[in-house]
């Protein structure tokens, strides 16, 4: 091709590349939400927990603590945080223990006899108001005077007050200058996000908007705010990950080139064949973007790490090169034996499709496409743009002599017997339990950040995270009514010490019909007049003082009753929309508890109720789920390697080469688990998709070196593109390896064991060369 | 003359507190015993006409009746008490700086000994409800604490033997001459 064609080409391909990203930049949305990434659930408690994740109140709670100044400007900078969080829209309950009356709406305050317990019990008669009464005046003699002094005309029997006891936490942290205090000396707050507590890009938003707010308040310079809750691990842990990621990938990528530039001496090479990968990525992520409205960024984590296996096109290209031959050329003896793994491997992805599972059927379609564009690229474009002349590997000494000792080893037939025993002893020796179900174990919150939390959970009394009890009930009234009826049993189980506290939706709001009864015990304006007068006999009350409040009853009888909408305008109301959720022609209500002591007990809670209540535990769910989810892997992996028999012995029209292709990869594989079962890991979903990496690079090398050309040159060639690719793989993986997270060891480990695995047993159970 | 009013820790004196409200056709008058605890604690002690006991410690009211759960609040929704906590302590303690930073301070005297503080809250939030305070004393002793609250309503507290002759439906203007006339 001549030079200008080729800058032409060279060119065009910039081009679609830049416009593939141009529709990626465009329609690209990624969905950081654990939901979208996890398969249809199946079971009533994996379908509770997909629609409850992150929208469980508990998961929905950041707790704040802010230190490092004296109480009072604490206090201060704690009040000054509330007021600004109440008003932001990002953020529907923001608590940190001072009364606040305004939290009923004005407008809602002669619902206050609707909504206060006192007239289940005790009408407003004579005799009561008489005994109210005179405790105001014992009140108006007292230091907290001032408090009442503005509230008594309107509300003599304090139902405001009793409003506001109720629905201040159960358990309440000290109170300082106002304010909630830890005994640490760290005033505390609690912020209830709009945003799901797995969503953590949702929640780094709430976040940033919470220290944002903070720093803007005077006085902050010198305190120290520190946040905790679901959400905001989730955040931390990501953005842990992703930076060891990034410093690891940093270094590793410094490597791997420099291990290329050592291997071929070409610099145009290399930054080359970067081009089939570059285009295999954004091509993949074009398709997911036309198939998929929203991709999760677990698919776009996993298919990158599969994607790595198209980094061999290339390599093998450029160590596949002969002196005097053009690249052309090259690639055509090549194309077969590379169209044969491209083929197999995205036949095998085809499995992964097949599967049904959201997440799997987009990493299928990013991996396939992207493989194809990869291979179909080296094939038809690259070889057109290297460098003329190249250096031919295979008259360099030390592969001559490497090649040479190869094929010296000795390859007993009894090797994958023997590999095969091995396995097998170690899988059945092996420590612990095979499977590692709870995902979060692989992303591990930082201890001294559990610490806190747990310090300011117990100072709050905030909600089980992993614990939900959910009330279910055709209507929204009937799930209060439903909550309504098991206060009695919530208040034992409490009693009892089984539980620390009982979150009820009725807490926030009494059913319609509770509502309506209370109203109907309300004296008419006559006959509370009537009980009022007799009432102020002998005290010193002015004569007509009370009649804000004989007017309150008198509004609040003719009131209709508020129901969740009507409330929901008032943040009170927020927090109980917050604890109704509608679902398939029913409602639940989610109650959350706090300091599970006696989950057993806590499970008999509404067992009398036929359904109608359970317990959910959000940890014993997701675990199951992930399982079923590994169910579905395995699957389809079963029928991925189905697929790969067929495809490569079709390919290949033998049985006895496509064994000493497949069965390499297939032990190694197995070696793999083995020894990472012996090690004692338990083996995640993480685990699982590296072994399909190396899996489908162990098929690159199996293939290679099975390939008998009849040609010593040709087959040092082999050798020097699979060192290349071993050795980066190895570079890469083994990098990760190293790193303090588990997650990403998981990935670097078992893809690091597999290549040197898949390398060796592909040497060994090659045939012998056939001039042996 | 700050100085000298000093005591030690614990000091206990006994009051007769009488209240003007607005919202009331007569006062409400109450008596027991004021405790200065040392440091920001004091201890109100009502003996009558119902026991109740209200103490301040750490920036925190804590009161307590019989057979009542205790109830709580913060100092800072009470600036009644906040400004008996700055001018009593400041007096038993004899600390004329703390009282100074409290307060603006105008002082009268007359050559018997007797004397009167007229204190006016510095802080704005404190004087929206308590517009001043006028203690009263002779020599080294406090007999009169009257504090006038912005909206009109009036305490009147006698202190010491004085709390005594407290009469059953006092009016303002007795009050005022015990509080000013001569022991």
């Amino acid at each position: 091709m001549h030079r200008g064609a080729r800058a032409t080409l060279l060119v065009t391909w910039l081009l679609a590349l830049a416009g593939l990203g141009w529709i990626v930049s465009q329609r690209l949305h990624v969905s950081s939400d654990l939901r979208s990434f996890m398969p249809a659930p199946t079971t009533p408690d994996q379908r509770l927990l997909m629609e409850q994740v992150g929208e469980g109140p508990g998961s929905r709670l950041l707790l704040l603590s802010i230190s490092g100044a004296s109480d009072g400007q604490l206090a201060g900078l704690s009040q000054g945080l509330a007021a600004v969080l109440k008003k932001d829209a990002r953020y529907s309950q923001v608590l940190n223990g001072s009364f606040d009356l305004a939290s009923l709406d004005p407008r809602l305050l002669p619902y206050r006899y609707l909504l206060s317990p006192t007239l289940d019990t005790q009408p407003l008669d004579e005799a009561y108001l008489a005994d109210q009464l005179q405790q105001r005046l014992d009140d108006l003699s007292s230091p907290a005077a001032s408090l009442l002094k503005n509230l008594l005309p309107r509300d003599p029997t304090l139902e405001t007050l009793k409003l506001a006891e109720r629905w201040a936490p159960a358990k309440s942290p000290q109170l300082r200058d106002g304010v909630w205090f830890t005994p640490q000396h760290e005033a505390l707050l609690l912020v209830q996000t709009v945003a799901a507590g797995f969503d953590p890009g949702a929640q780094q938003q709430a976040i940033d908007g919470i220290r944002e707010a903070f720093h803007a308040l005077p006085g902050s310079a010198d305190a120290r705010l520190e946040l905790s809750g679901p959400g905001y691990f989730s955040v931390v842990i990501g953005a842990q990950t992703r930076h060891q990621a990034d410093w690891i990938g940093r270094i590793s990528t410094v490597g791997f080139i420099a291990l290329l530039l050592l291997a071929y001496r070409s610099v145009s090479s290399l930054l080359l064949s970067a081009l089939p990968i570059a285009s295999a990525a954004l091509a993949g992520i074009a398709a997911l973007t036309l198939v998929f409205s929203e991709v999760h960024g677990i698919t776009l984590a996993f298919g990158f790490t599969l994607l790595g296996v198209a980094q061999e096109y290339p390599i093998r290209v450029l160590s596949h090169r002969r002196a005097g031959e053009d690249a052309l050329q090259s690639v055509r003896d090549l194309w077969p034996l590379l169209l044969t793994a491209i083929a197999s491997a995205c036949i095998a992805y085809l499995a992964f499709y097949a599967s049904g599972v959201a997440g799997l059927q987009q990493l299928a379609v990013f991996t396939i496409v992207g493989l194809l564009v990869a291979g179909l690229s080296t094939r038809y474009l690259l070889p057109h743009l290297l460098p003329r002349r190249v250096r031919d590997v295979a008259a360099m000494g030390w592969l001559i002599r490497a090649r040479g000792w190869l094929d010296r080893l000795p390859r007993p037939r009894w090797i994958p017997l023997l590999v095969a025993l091995a396995i097998a002893a170690m899988l059945a020796l092996a420590p612990g339990p095979f499977w590692q179900n709870n995902l979060a174990a692989l992303t591990p919150v930082p201890t001294a950040l559990l610490q806190h939390d747990a310090r300011l959970r117990q100072a709050l009394g905030a909600p089980d995270v992993r614990y939900l009890l959910l009330l279910q009930a055709p209507t929204e009234q009937g799930v209060l009514a439903l909550s309504q009826s098991l206060q009695p049993q919530a208040d034992a189980l409490v009693e009892r010490h089984a539980v620390d506290a009982i979150e009820l939706p009725s807490r926030y709001l009494p059913a319609v019909a509770q509502q309506r009864a209370r109203q109907q015990k309300l004296p008419d304006r006559a006959m509370l007049e009537h009980a009022l007068a007799g009432a102020l006999q002998g005290m010193p009350f002015r004569a007509d003082l009370f009649q804000p409040f004989v007017d309150d009853v008198e509004t609040a009888r003719a009131l209709p009753p508020l129901t969740p909408e009507r409330y929901a305008q008032t943040p009170l109301g927020q927090r109980l929309a917050a604890m109704l959720v509608q679902r398939d022609g029913h409602w639940l209500g989610l109650a959350t508890v706090s300091g599970v002591h006696d989950v057993a007990a806590l499970q008999t809670l509404g067992a009398d109720r036929g359904g109608a209540v359970h317990l959910l535990d959000l940890k014993a769910a997701s675990e199951s789920l992930v399982a079923a989810y590994r169910t579905r892997i395995l699957q389809a992996l079963l029928a991925a390697g189905l697929l790969l028999v067929v495809t490569i012995s079709v390919a290949l029209r033998s049985a006895r080469r496509a064994w000493h292709v497949l069965a390499p990869m297939t032990l190694a594989t197995f070696l793999v688990l083995a020894v990472e079962r012996v090690a004692g890991i338990e083996i995640s979903l993480f685990h699982l998709v590296a072994l399909i990496l190396a899996g489908g690079l162990g098929l690159h090398y199996a293939l290679f070196f099975e390939r008998d050309t009849g040609d010593p040159a040709e087959q040092r060639r082999t050798l020097h593109a699979t060192l290349v690719c071993v050795l980066s793989a190895l570079l890469v993986f083994g990098m990760l390896a190293w790193a303090t997270i588990p997650v990403l060891r998981a990935i670097g480990l078992t893809v690091s064991l597999g290549v040197a695995f898949h390398f060796c047993l592909s040497i060994l159970m090659a045939p012998h060369a056939r001039q042996d | 003359m700050i100085a000298g009013l000093r005591q030690p820790a614990p000091a206990h004196t006994a009051f007769a507190e009488a209240r003007f409200l607005k919202m009331l056709d007569r006062p409400l008058v109450v008596s027991g015993q004021l405790s200065w605890l040392g440091d920001d604690r004091l201890q109100r002690r009502v003996e009558h006409p119902r026991a109740e006991t209200a103490t301040i410690a750490d920036g925190e009211v804590t009161q307590q009746r019989d057979g009542k759960p205790a109830r709580h609040f913060s100092l800072k929704r009470a600036p009644q008490l906040q400004v008996l906590l700055d001018s009593f302590v400041a007096l038993l303690g004899g600390d004329a700086a703390r009282l100074e930073q409290a307060f603006e301070i105008q002082r009268e005297g007359d050559a018997a000994g007797a004397w009167t503080l007229t204190l006016v809250p510095r802080d704005a939030h404190v004087a929206k409800t308590v517009a001043r305070i006028r203690i009263d004393g002779v020599g080294d002793q406090s007999r009169c604490m009257r504090m006038q609250e912005a909206d009109g309503d009036l305490a009147v507290d006698l202190l010491g033997p004085l709390a005594e002759k407290m009469p059953a439906e006092p009016t303002r203007a007795e009050l005022q001459a015990l509080c000013t006339g001569s022991p």
